[in-house]
């Protein structure tokens, strides 16, 4: 049994249930974070604390979905995006979405998966995790459009 | 009615609320609790009417919590709101007494629906 690699449309209706918004989802180009492009690394791991999967999110979408899923003002993310970081709130915030996106794996005959570890955008980001991150493969490049805050860009990397 | 809410996320807790409140659920007295030990304690402080908790907590963790409550005598109406929504957990948390498993993300009408099924309003 392999992880299950969630398609887009499984990303799009996951964010506006959570959110309460609507969100626009295109294809996109894979992440590649580094000192200049800061993004969050999400880990997932599987029932034997394996590592699984990986959701990236740069600082843009990692700033708009931890504000839009605690109403927290769209300026309020605009500042974090300009300060290169995300605040501790917001962090908490996007931790508690990349939790829920568990469930995108979880599908009927798929091991299970849970988020292990978040490093958020600004942060120092695990070395190891970054090189996985940039692997090609099975995964997912996504834009997205978050309605009422704005646009970013997220990878789901199968490892 | 009093609602008792656990789950370590705040924002979650607020959502959680939020989505009572959309569904037609407002008005309620509402407990949080951030953890498994600390839903325990406050159920034992508050008697709520009904428990809605998460499944992974730190300190102790939902399924704990209800097989903790149930083996104190607490007859407690309790539900889960989580993102763990596989038949496994689902049958995991009916076996231990739970009356309903609403799985994350969820819409106001699963709340609804959740909360009629109990018979509570």
């Amino acid at each position: 049994m392999s992880t299950h690699l969630p398609a887009p449309i499984q990303v799009r209706e996951l964010l506006t249930e959570l959110l309460g918004r609507d969100v626009e989802l295109s294809p996109g180009a894979p992440l590649a974070p580094g000192p200049a492009t800061p993004a969050t690394i999400a880990s997932y791991v599987d029932d034997s604390l394996q590592l699984a999967a990986l959701v990236v999110c740069d600082l843009p979408l990692s700033a708009h979905a931890g504000a839009a899923i605690g109403l927290v003002p769209p300026d309020q993310a605009l500042a974090a995006i300009a300060d290169g970081a995300l605040t501790d709130a917001l962090a908490e915030n996007l931790y508690e979405v990349l939790n829920i996106a568990a469930a995108m794996f979880n599908v009927d005959g798929a091991p299970h998966v849970r988020l292990h570890a978040l490093a958020p955008a600004g942060g120092p980001i695990d070395p190891q995790l970054m090189a996985r991150a940039l692997t090609l493969g099975r995964r997912e490049d996504a834009a997205l459009t978050i309605s009422g805050y704005g646009a970013g860009r997220l990878s789901i990397v199968l490892v | 009615m009093k609602i008792l809410i656990a789950d370590d996320s705040r924002v979650m807790r607020q959502i959680v609320i939020r989505t009572l409140r959309q569904a037609g659920h407002g008005g309620h007295e509402i407990v949080e609790a951030e953890n498994g030990a600390d839903a325990f304690s406050k159920i034992a402080e508050t008697s709520p009417d009904l428990v809605l908790s998460d499944w992974n907590m730190p300190e102790m963790n939902g399924i704990d919590l209800l097989a903790q409550l149930r083996a104190s005598g607490s007859p407690v109406p309790f539900g889960f709101v989580t993102s763990e929504g596989s038949a496994e957990m689902r049958q995991r948390a009916e076996s231990g007494g739970a009356l309903f498993l609403i799985a994350k993300p969820f819409t106001p009408e699963a709340f609804d629906e959740a909360l009629r099924s109990t018979g509570l309003v």
